[in-house]
């Protein structure tokens, strides 16, 4: 009795079904991954069990681990304004041209006395030699004037559309921290946001047995 | 497959090499597995959270006093050191030193929540303080609360040290170095 014979089948398979769901893959996670907002300096911030998703076009304020202020003002409409109202509330008497380069600029660095300066050289100051806002003790504190601003763009609409960040380096020291926050203070500002990194509840707490609400 | 044939005589006729159309896309797939592994890999996926920080309106102070036994005040020192003590500076209370560690903070936390709770019979009495002194950073001060909101404590204050904390943390110093 013969044997059944098995069909010999070709080991190659055709390649283009996979080759075509690679590069599908491959260009869906191109498109969907977000590039990075510019960042003012690289700033490490802590990380807390906070589950709340950080909103987009903030109005941030970055300290970093050597104690400099620096500040972005959030999305195009209220920039203008924040911008147009430091320039008429402490004279700083920019030209229209000025204007619009500051209007540019990803954030802000350096101070009131120095932003004329800085805006007609040709060449841009490095992020990391900027000096900062100087936001010291009651003085010479001039994130209260950016915050008076900020919050008088913000006049007539609701405190909850102000998406106040401020987003500090682990080793930031807690003095900084604190003018930081008089000058919000100062502004009737009580509300703010801190950025953080997401962090595991730890087991066996008192959070992870009543997990509060998901945030909206 | 892009040859040229140069050889005219080859055009007429059965000469002509027929190659196959069928390339072999194997590499071409490693090729694309490994650059979205490359992608995928790079690309953070995590957002930033942020963490909601509200200051009270202290231009209107509450006048409704609290159980001194009920509060803990927590100094934040330098090098991630954390003294406390219970009750009220006046007393002359015994000031421990703990750490931001599982067992540190959040220990001392529970244990005396617990002790609220048995003595007045809810655990909202606890009141802590925190006190974050001009040494400590930032990320002490964001440990910190975040531990509040683990342990889920109801009511804390942030305040400034006083002159006698300070000298209480000046006076721990040099014995436990």
């Amino acid at each position: 009795m013969g044997r059944a014979k098995l069909p010999r089948k070709s080991t190659n398979i055709d390649m283009t079904a996979m080759c075509d769901v690679a590069f599908l893959l491959l260009s869906f996670f191109i498109l969907a991954t977000k590039t990075k907002p510019p960042e003012a300096v690289a700033v490490l911030p802590p990380s807390s069990v906070s589950t709340r998703v950080a909103k987009e076009e903030a109005i941030m304020v970055t300290l970093t681990k050597d104690g400099k202020v620096f500040l972005m003002l959030g999305d195009k409409a209220h920039k203008d304004a924040i911008i147009e109202d430091i320039n008429s509330s402490r004279q700083l008497n920019l030209t229209p041209a000025e204007m619009a380069k500051l209007k540019k600029l990803d954030f802000i660095g350096v101070p009131l006395n120095m932003l004329k300066g800085s805006l007609d050289l040709s060449e841009p100051i490095k992020p990391e030699n900027m000096p900062g806002i100087p936001c010291g003790d009651s003085t010479n504190n001039e994130l209260v004037d950016w915050v008076r601003s900020v919050s008088n763009s913000y006049k007539g609409e609701s405190l909850e559309n102000l998406n106040l960040c401020v987003k500090g380096d682990n080793l930031a020291k807690y003095p900084a921290y604190k003018n930081i926050k008089s000058a919000f203070k100062k502004n009737d500002i009580f509300k703010f946001k801190v950025v953080t990194n997401p962090e595991g509840v730890p087991a066996d707490s008192e959070l992870a047995r009543n997990p509060p609400a998901p945030a909206k | 497959m892009a040859d040229i044939q140069s050889n005219s005589s080859a055009t007429h006729g059965k000469s002509i090499s027929r190659r196959s159309t069928r390339v072999d896309l194997t590499p071409m797939v490693d090729l694309g597995f490994l650059l979205i592994t490359f992608f995928v890999f790079t690309s953070s996926m995590k957002q930033p959270t942020v963490m909601q920080v509200d200051m009270p309106y202290d231009k209107v102070i509450d006048p409704t006093p609290v159980c001194t036994s009920c509060v803990l005040t927590v100094m934040l020192d330098k090098d991630d050191r954390i003294l406390y003590y219970e009750g009220a500076l006046e007393n002359h209370p015994v000031v421990k030193e703990t750490g931001y560690s599982a067992d540190g903070i959040r220990k001392v936390l529970i244990e005396k929540k617990h002790a609220v709770q048995l003595a007045r019979g809810r655990a909202d009495a606890f009141i802590l303080i925190i006190k974050p002194s001009d040494e400590s950073n930032f990320k002490n001060f964001v440990d910190m609360v975040d531990e509040v909101t683990i342990n889920n404590i109801k009511r804390y204050y942030m305040d400034e040290l006083s002159n006698a904390d300070k000298q209480l943390l000046a006076a721990q110093k040099p014995v436990l170095q």
